[in-house]
């Protein structure tokens, strides 16, 4: 019986370590090192929106603007016209009215300013870092980071975000934002440069 | 004092305007201006929320609308992807699955499903009077079991609009379509003067008739 058991803590042991699903820290460590030598980064992206109410995906198309530690812009160009910056701790968003951006009067739309300030993060290797999500990571492949919401403020804002990273650099390939059944965003980013230089203006100027 | 006792029947007054006249005539007949869609389709919009003129969101809303049985589907999502608030309206049931803020409350949902009625599907109660404005117009009124009057109108230059008074004469609701002679639905203004004036601007991204057979598949 005793030797029974040995083996079974064995093989959960070897599995542990063969599993390409666990949330070790020092994976999440390895991927910080690598992000941390990113600077700036800048990338188009297109966006899918999938709806049960749509016959085919939304897709909008944008520019994605980073710079460490946290200053992040957001824009999209069509189908509709808006922009999130967040710059030193502030985030504003900005839509198009009349021909000119006007700041979004709302505050709402909370949830979608907290990831989109994630993606930022993320960007910097940050996955593990926020308490209101419990990563964990899968290597079998490409590396996908999944993301589940912890604190009750998300709860049915979002149920899972997944994160693909790209094979070669550290950085997200794309993220997939799990908000219900057959109700999902895919950002897939493409054209990516890291530590180009970049205007610090992105960043404050919304024209 | 005086002041107060004057304003009184001043605001009363004010509230109860009278509705514009139908001329009715017989000279030159017409068939009712109808903007209301006649087969269920898909409709995606940009939408810009503004209220007393300033802009406060621009979102992307989305409704599949069957005239025939007059119910709907709707959703507002962001520019960012994330879903606001999904929604099922029929004659016989409100759905709400999703509704975050700023959409949380119920006078908003009631609102939509109003603004969504108003715009997409023909007036419920029964044709009232028919015949000319003043401007010249088309016109057609309807009677709502509620006591409100929606009219129909058209003009040559104007084009279509929809406007929706309250039993007592107050313009509540003001609808206007696209006069380019494309989609109708191409751009829609509708104009609220409730409690707070609010307006939305519709400009339309994509418009999609749901056929029998593809309904059917599903």
């Amino acid at each position: 019986m005793k030797r029974h058991r040995v083996s079974l803590i064995f093989v959960c042991v070897l599995l542990f370590f063969s599993s390409p699903v666990y949330s070790r820290a020092n994976d999440f460590e390895k991927i910080r090192q690598e992000s941390a030598k990113i600077k700036t980064l800048q990338a188009d992206f297109v966006q899918k929106k999938f709806m049960k109410i749509l016959s085919r995906p939304l897709v909008s198309e944008g520019r994605f603007y980073f710079s460490a530690p946290d200053a992040f812009r957001w824009e999209y160009f069509n189908p509709l016209k808006s922009i999130v910056i967040n710059f030193q701790g502030k985030t504003r968003r900005y839509v198009y009215s009349d021909g000119k951006m006007e700041e979004d009067q709302t505050g709402g739309a909370q949830a979608m300013k907290i990831v989109l300030g994630e993606v930022a993060g993320w960007m910097h290797g940050r996955f593990d870092q926020n308490p209101s999500f419990k990563a964990t990571i899968n290597k079998k492949g490409k590396t996908r980071i999944t993301l589940t919401p912890v604190e009750k403020k998300m709860n049915g804002m979002i149920e899972k975000i997944e994160i693909t990273l790209s094979p070669k650099g550290q950085t997200v390939q794309s993220v997939k934002i799990l908000e219900g059944t057959d109700n999902y965003t895919l950002i897939t980013f493409n054209n990516v440069k890291i530590n180009a230089v970049m205007d610090p203006s992105v960043f404050q100027d919304v024209r | 004092m005086t002041r107060v006792i004057l304003l009184i029947p001043i605001l009363f007054l004010l509230s109860c305007q009278t509705l514009p006249v139908i001329r009715l005539t017989e000279e030159k007949p017409f068939v009712c201006p109808s903007p209301f869609l006649k087969e269920k389709s898909r409709l995606v919009h940009a939408i810009e929320n503004r209220v007393r003129g300033n802009v406060q969101s621009s979102v992307l809303g989305i409704t599949v609308a069957d005239p025939a049985t007059r119910s709907f589907s709707c959703a507002i999502v962001t520019a960012e992807g994330m879903s606001l608030f999904e929604a099922d309206f029929s004659p016989a049931a409100v759905k709400i699955h999703r509704a975050l803020p700023p959409f949380e409350s119920e006078d908003f949902a009631k609102n939509m499903m109003e603004d969504i009625k108003l715009i997409f599907l023909a007036p419920e109660g029964s044709l009232q009077s028919k015949g000319y404005l003043s401007d010249g117009s088309q016109a057609c009124r309807y009677l709502q079991t509620s006591g409100d009057v929606i009219d129909v109108t058209e003009h040559p230059s104007d084009g279509i609009q929809i406007k929706r008074y309250s039993s007592t004469g107050v313009l509540k609701k003001h609808v206007t379509f696209d006069k380019s002679g494309k989609n109708i639905y191409q751009h829609i203004e509708l104009q609220a003067y409730e409690f707070f004036d609010y307006s939305l601007l519709m400009n339309l991204i994509e418009a999609q008739p749901i056929k029998k057979q593809a309904q059917k598949k599903k």
